[in-house]
């Protein structure tokens, strides 16, 4: 029981922080950050859930570009270039867990008799 | 794109494939959960909420299967790539369909209990040691949050604000999405079928999307963009004859840093910008050039091919580079000006009458 | 992106020569999934006969209460639908046992009302929620003596007796283990349902070898196939199967 319980108190934390994240960085921080953001209210709350979820990498992005320090990766290394090997490990990945699901599927026995071990009464 | 956020960007186009999207769903779950249960001959019927949830969950799958055949299709043929434009809102939408379909199975199997739902969700089977009566619930909560964080985080402004690169990273969690929801299908629902058909359409659906993906990673080995001919003097590469690049057209090179310079032709004249788009890294050398500015073929941004600016009030900006001929060779300075920086169309000398349009 | 071929943008109209592909792709993919859903539709299995007895009413009978391994009814005094010297297994409502309500009229005679469930010869009674719902009776508390059929070894699956008998539908299977292995943990009987009777007994109510509730090595395996080896007991008209954990093989 304690490790499910612990998994929801933990989710219930990471959401907490998010959910103050969210708060903070939607009304004061988005501004500072992104001038297409200045004075568009509507869109905001749609991004509630998402800061939720990722709050760690907002606040690493927040303060990136709050700082200055944006040193983002070059676009050109886009991940686009991964392609072939997403495929090729995609193509294993859910070839095989079909296989070991379709290996290990039972059908009902009962060709398997009822052997009787041991006489009752 | 806008300068200013909206909640949800609609054109005429997105408005068409969001109604054929909510044309799959709907017609698939009318199907599913209205039609089908006056035809089963079963009596008693099976329970309206299992019945759901298999509607639910089969079209859930659906849909992730669509959505990973459209990025293959459209690398494989570019008159597929109206696919790819508007595949954020079908994302979003399959999200909203699993998360129907978790609901309702929490709400049937985990409830009317002594123990908390979610609880009983995490902790009733743990037999992760056995692949036969395995919790496959959780490959199917794993999947879940990749797709909650894949739909929360679609708006452009997460594009922006996390930068192309690290957003299209995020992304990817589909292809562990999808194999985490083949396994909560394969060791789940598929075990109890006697009936061979939802297994056959399961095999159909990843056979589709392994020899697309298969067949476009080869196509993109076949067709990828060659590489600068080779270092001329100090900085500068030579990259290909400009007469190979056609007119509001580019041709791309990858030079030796491992960047790509898309080089335009536009009216006669050559300029090179970065190939990849500012908004997702789409492929700029790609695109076309419309009312004098590049237009990326993955979703319509658009830029200044002399100086990587977007037209006003777009504030996007790739990098330009400086080129210039040798030999009507197109050579290229592998350093990139910041982006946004004007660079002097270089002319192509008219070699032979009427090669110029 | 091949020369000539139409060029398309989001906010501009689409080419002509894109039209007729996008179109043909629309009707293709609505059409997949209406197909897809009927096909994945109708094929499903027939969930079996189990069923919640609404149409019979509701029951009051009397009988005498026996706990061990799972609390069951053996009925002295019954009604339209449910036949005297009958053994009923009892739930509570929902994935509750009627164990905590019961615990104190072991070996009593009991008057019990609730809804019949069956499935074949699966029945069971679920007891209402109310405290009148199961009350103390009167009468001569005899519980029948229970006979030994002789020790088996038995192929089946492992299901909670609830949702076997109708609760669900389908209520048994893999999709269904964890709702199986909640009911069985708070309570409701489980039971071995075999692919060959023994001595007329299509199901058995599961104990472990202890002849008490069954514990975390048989809860594993529920809605897998299985070979188990153990004791069957005749007891009133329901026969309970007292595995071994120790003797359990998944079958192929």
């Amino acid at each position: 029981m304690m490790t499910a319980e612990l998994l929801i108190v933990l989710a219930q934390i990471w959401g907490g922080i998010g959910a103050i994240v969210a708060v903070s960085f939607l009304t004061i921080g988005i501004e500072w950050i992104d001038e297409d953001a200045q004075g568009a209210i509507t869109f905001r709350p749609l991004l509630i859930p998402g800061i939720m979820v990722i709050w760690p990498l907002v606040l690493w992005r927040w303060w990136a570009l709050a700082t200055n320090q944006d040193r983002s990766t070059s676009p050109q290394a886009a991940p686009r270039r991964c392609h072939a090997t997403v495929a090729i490990v995609l193509t294993i990945v859910i070839s095989t867990t079909l296989l070991i699901s379709a290996s290990i599927k039972q059908t009902w026995p009962d060709h398997v008799p009822a052997i009787l071990l041991e006489a009752g009464q | 794109m806008s300068v200013k956020y909206i909640p949800v960007q609609w054109n005429r186009f997105k408005s068409f494939y969001d109604l054929v999207v909510l044309a799959m769903i709907m017609g698939f779950l009318w199907v599913f959960v209205h039609l089908v249960p006056g035809v089963l001959p079963h009596d008693p019927a099976i329970n309206p909420q299992i019945h759901n949830m298999r509607a639910f969950g089969s079209c859930a799958f659906f849909l992730l299967t669509a959505i990973l055949l459209i990025g293959p299709l459209a690398r494989l043929n570019s008159r597929f790539l109206p696919l790819l434009y508007n595949r954020r809102h079908l994302g979003v939408l399959t999200c909203f369909v699993a998360l129907t379909h978790a609901t309702l199975v929490i709400r049937w199997y985990f409830v009317f209990s002594p123990t908390d739902r979610y609880v009983a969700l995490l902790n009733t089977n743990t037999a992760y040691t056995q692949l036969l009566g395995f919790p496959f619930e959780a490959f199917g909560i794993f999947a879940l949050l990749c797709l909650i964080i894949l739909a929360t985080t679609s708006h452009d402004f997460w594009l922006k604000f996390l930068t192309p690169p690290v957003w299209k990273s995020l992304h990817y969690l589909i292809y562990p999405a999808y194999a985490a929801v083949v396994a909560h299908i394969g060791l789940g629902a598929f075990q109890d079928q006697q009936n061979p058909t939802f297994g056959l359409w399961m095999v159909l659906c990843v056979s589709a999307v392994v020899l697309l993906h298969l067949a476009a990673a080869r196509h993109e080995r076949m067709i990828s963009d060659p590489s600068a001919l080779g270092p001329s003097d100090g900085p500068w590469q030579a990259l290909f004859p400009a007469d190979d690049i056609d007119e509001g057209r580019a041709k791309v090179a990858r030079i030796s840093n491992g960047e790509r310079v898309a080089v335009f032709r536009n009216n006669g004249r050559l300029s090179a910008i970065a190939n990849a788009c500012a908004h997702q890294n789409g492929p700029l050398g790609e695109g076309q050039i419309i009312d004098c500015f590049v237009t990326c073929p993955w979703h319509g941004f658009q830029y200044d091919v002399t100086n990587g600016r977007s037209p006003e009030p777009f504030t996007e900006r790739v990098a330009t580079y400086n080129i210039r001929l040798r030999d009507g060779v197109v050579e290229v300075n592998e350093r990139a000006n910041p982006p946004g920086t004007p660079v002097e169309p270089l002319d192509i000398p008219v070699r032979r009458p009427g090669n110029e349009a | 992106m091949k020369r000539n071929a139409p060029f398309f943008v989001g906010y501009l109209p689409v080419p002509r020569d894109l039209r007729l592909v996008l179109a043909i792709s629309a009707i293709a993919f609505v059409l997949a999934f209406v197909i897809a859903a009927w096909a994945v539709g109708i094929s499903q299995d027939n969930p079996g006969d189990g069923r919640f007895r609404f149409d019979l009413g509701r029951q009051t009978v009397t009988g005498v209460l026996e706990m061990r391994p799972y609390p069951v009814l053996h009925v002295i005094e019954g009604s339209k639908a449910i036949e005297t010297g009958e053994t009923l297994m009892l739930s509570g409502g929902g994935k509750f046992g009627v164990a905590p309500r019961a615990n104190q009229l072991d070996d009593m005679v009991v008057n019990a009302k609730g809804i019949l469930l069956n499935r074949g010869t699966i029945r069971m009674l679920q007891i209402g929620n109310q405290r009148r719902d199961l009350t103390a009776g009167e009468g001569q508390p005899t519980v029948p003596e229970p006979v030994n059929l002789g020790r088996w070894r038995l192929a089946g699956e492992i299901c909670d007796g609830k949702c076997l008998a109708g609760a669900m539908r389908p209520g048994r299977g893999i999709a269904h283990k964890a709702c199986a292995e909640l009911c069985i943990q708070g309570g409701v009987p489980p039971v071995f349902v075999t692919t060959q009777p023994v001595e007329g007994h299509e199901f058995m109510m599961l104990a472990d070898a202890d002849g008490g509730p069954i514990m975390e090595q048989l809860l594993e395996k529920v809605g897998i196939y299985v070979s188990l080896e153990g004791r069957v007991e005749q007891r009133g008209s329901i026969a309970v199967f007292i595995a071994d954990p120790n003797s359990l093989a998944v079958l192929p």
